[in-house]
């Protein structure tokens, strides 16, 4: 199956002159225009959608259904935090892939800033009766593992403020990016401290926007798409909650280190038949809600060995020249809307597979791969978009994975 | 659809469970399930969620409820319409050629929450929440608009109460609940013109739990026992609008359920044994069954419905484990003779803006 179509709207801090479900039309018209289909030719609708508490209407996607054309179609909702967009597509991907349906919508819309604090209702994911207490939010939880990987690896701030200038430079070609400029460094580090090593430049924008992607099955998007994404591999990982039990001599995992992350790029580069990720990915379009996240993600997806992405960066490996495009688009740094934008990676690398990209194409794309992430960096999801359809063998998932000690 | 039913479980029915926290609801119920599947937790290879975080009231409550539910380092989805829509997005996820077999789990603790101020949280802010809308308004506008459709009347629903709560006194997973009379019904307090308090079957807590297999795993593991086959899923979303086209119409009822059969290759509602469907108040109940039109050698509700036992997010997937129990020859009391094929309904949002099924057929 294969992506044949995407559409995304501005990511701003606000879009007062549309309500919720406007927004969500205006991603679906976009993607259907640019698959070349009408409302009617669709199957299936899946919704993107996390938490509802920033807009605070819990039937959000129900609303949507009219004007996304869902009415008398096959319609669930998806939320998985942060990770939505990524797991959204992975049940669209399940709508095609089952055979049930030949042609599938994923859209979503969030809306951030109609709560006037995002980081008190991002409190309220947390256990109630220890995490909350302790006033984790999504910042000072980020900062938490940062500060671990720092320790591990020798990390310095400046190192991650690179990755911020570059996010932006990038985000300079993207029409639709929230925030985009030439900074430096400096800029970066006279930021204002949030919560250590976290400046404010090192943060992703709280954003409003929707995104939409039409999927089909590879004998209609053959038909309807010059040059489709063809979606090669697919997979998501769950881990615990609790970052404690991802610490220590007894743990499974490192809560530095996103250790989740590599069992879904293993299960989905199998699926690919990638071996050698840097040689054969040319773009990534990774989750990096926090500068924090970029290192710790290059090295869970297989692009270079533990603690080394910081050099490759400071190499610039990870420009657009480089020898992996990182986040052409700006990435989450530069646009945020929560719900979705898991799904605007996934469209960002198929823009680049279907040489879509605008100013922000990379020459010769074969495979693309995007990421999302949610919970407390607990949720991934690791989606491998190809120029041909590479996949390979079904049944012989890793049935039981295990992750790496560390 | 080349999908199998392995193991079921469901909580022990109560108005209230106050002894279990939500992960300890969740982890016993999954567990349960994999016990009746003979199978562990390293087995499976994926798990399907289906919860709500504001019944719930967390944030995102797959965080602290996905390692619970077995999901811990496996591939985990989730959905939030509703338990069924849970054993859908399941049912495509085992299908789907790269993974074999898995869980869904839903639950619903909504003792510890009010559920109709959740409803009014769910209705968009600018016309329907200024008024107030919540489930008892929505449910009164769509018995209002049956009763007009199919000429229901306030006996009919007080006899169909106490037709369910006799059904459910004789499946022993179903709460017992007090013998009551038409009478008594016809005099509780009106809520929503025309639906009184007696309509309704109480919300109660709970959780179900499904292991699912693909054909593939089915088959390379010869020693395997699976319960039932899924024949087909369909589901489908209405308009967000109260219209009364929509409520009365159950325009998207039969156009799913056409959908259905035919993927299932059914001819029609009386192939099948019987048939366990959602329905909130007795208005709905009996509007469910007109717009069925199944003949008399299909039973309706054999658990009992909604009066057996009502958690409300997840109703649609203890419907599921109730057909399978029944096609499996292991429902128990209120076990159907030689019942093989099995339709199951449930419904999401407000005044059944969505309508899920699923057919069931023995293995055996």
């Amino acid at each position: 199956m294969a992506v044949i179509g995407v559409g995304q709207t501005a990511h701003r801090s606000r879009h007062d002159d549309k309500t919720y479900p406007e927004l969500v039309q205006q991603a679906v018209v976009l993607a259907l225009e640019d698959a070349g289909l009408h409302p009617d030719q669709i199957d299936a609708v899946v919704f993107s959608m996390a938490q509802t508490t920033f807009m605070g209407v819990h039937d959000a996607d129900k609303w949507a259904v009219d004007y996304a054309w869902a009415r008398g179609k096959p319609f669930m909702r998806v939320n998985s935090g942060g990770a939505s967009g990524g797991s959204a597509l992975q049940a669209a991907h399940d709508h095609v892939a089952s055979g049930q349906y030949g042609t599938v919508l994923v859209v979503g819309a969030d809306r951030i800033t109609e709560t006037p604090d995002a980081q008190f209702v991002l409190n309220l994911i947390w256990d109630p009766m220890y995490e909350q207490q302790v006033a984790l939010n999504t910042v000072t939880m980020t900062a938490l593992a940062a500060q671990r990987y720092m320790h591990k690896y020798g990390t310095t701030e400046q190192q991650y403020a690179r990755v911020v200038v570059r996010a932006r430079r990038n985000a300079m070609n993207n029409p639709s990016a929230h925030l985009k400029g030439l900074i430096d460094v400096d800029a970066v580090m006279a930021s204002p401290r949030i919560a250590w090593p976290h400046k404010l430049f090192d943060i992703c924008p709280r954003s409003a926007g929707a995104a939409a992607i039409v999927l089909s099955r590879e004998d209609l998007a053959r038909e309807r798409c010059a040059r489709p994404a063809f979606i090669n591999g697919v997979a998501g990982m769950s881990n615990t909650v609790f970052m404690g039990d991802r610490m220590g001599l007894q743990a499974d995992s490192d809560f530095a280190d996103f250790c989740g992350l590599p069992l879904a790029a293993a299960e989905c580069y199998r699926q690919a038949g990638i071996t050698d990720p840097m040689r054969e990915i040319q773009v990534a379009e990774i989750y990096d809600a926090f500068s924090s996240f970029h290192f710790p993600q290059l090295e869970s997806l297989g692009f270079c060995a533990r603690g080394t992405a910081q050099y490759l960066s400071d190499d610039g490996e990870f420009d657009l020249c480089g020898q992996l495009a990182v986040n052409p688009s700006g990435g989450t740094l530069c646009s945020h809307p929560i719900g979705v934008t898991g799904l605007v990676r996934v469209a960002e690398a198929a823009r680049q597979v279907m040489h879509r990209a605008g100013a922000m194409q990379v020459p010769s794309v074969r495979n693309a791969l995007a990421t999302a992430a949610g919970g407390s960096s607990q949720f991934f999801t690791v989606t491998l978009l190809g120029d041909e359809p590479r996949r390979h063998g079904s049944a012989a998932r890793l049935s039981n994975l295990s992750p790496t000690r560390y | 659809m080349d999908v199998y039913v392995m193991g079921v479980a469901v909580h022990p029915a109560a108005d209230a469970i106050r002894d279990l926290r939500l992960e300890e609801l969740a982890y016993t119920t999954a567990r349960a399930a994999l016990d009746d599947a003979r199978l562990t937790r390293d087995h499976i290879d994926h798990v399907t969620l289906a919860c709500c975080d504001e019944i719930d009231a967390r944030g995102i409550s797959s965080m602290l409820l996905a390692s619970p539910s077995g999901a811990y380092l496996k591939d985990e989805n989730r959905v939030t319409d509703s338990g069924l829509t849970g054993l859908h997005l399941g049912a495509l996820r085992a299908a789907s050629g790269h993974l074999g077999l898995g869980l869904v789990v839903s639950w619903s603790q909504s003792s510890v929450g009010p559920l109709e101020n959740i409803a009014r949280m769910r209705a968009e802010p600018f016309y329907s929440r200024p008024i107030g809308l919540n489930f008892a308004i929505t449910e009164g506008f769509l018995a209002g608009a049956v009763a007009t459709q199919f000429g229901i009347t306030e006996v009919e629903v007080a006899e169909r109460v106490c037709y369910r709560l006799s059904a459910a006194a004789k499946n022993e997973r179903s709460l017992q609940r007090a013998r009551t009379s038409p009478d008594d019904i016809g005099a509780s307090p009106l809520l929503a013109w025309p639906l009184r308090v007696g309509h309704r079957p109480p919300v109660t807590d709970g959780a179900a739990a499904i292991v699912l297999a693909s054909g593939e795993w089915v088959r390379t593991h010869p020693e395997s026992r699976p319960l039932a086959r899924i024949a087909g899923i369909e589901w489908a979303v209405d308009s967000h609008a109260l219209s009364g086209e929509r409520l009365a119409g159950f325009q998207v009822f039969h156009d799913t359920l056409r959908r259905l059969l035919s993927r299932a290759g059914l001819a029609g509602v009386n192939d099948f044994d019987l048939i366990e469907y959602e329905a909130q108040t007795a208005w709905a109940d009996i509007a469910i069954e007109r717009a069925l039109d199944a003949g008399p050698g299909v039973t309706l509700n054999p658990s009992g419905g909604a009066w057996s036992q009502n958690p409300f997010f997840c109703r649609g997937l203890v419907n599921a484990v109730e057909a399978t129990l029944q096609v499996s020859g292991r429902a128990g009391t209120n076990q159907i003779a030689g019942a093989r094929c099995a339709l199951v309904h449930g419904s999401c949002g407000f005044a059944q803006q969505g309508h899920g099924f699923m057919a069931l057929e023995s293995v055996h």
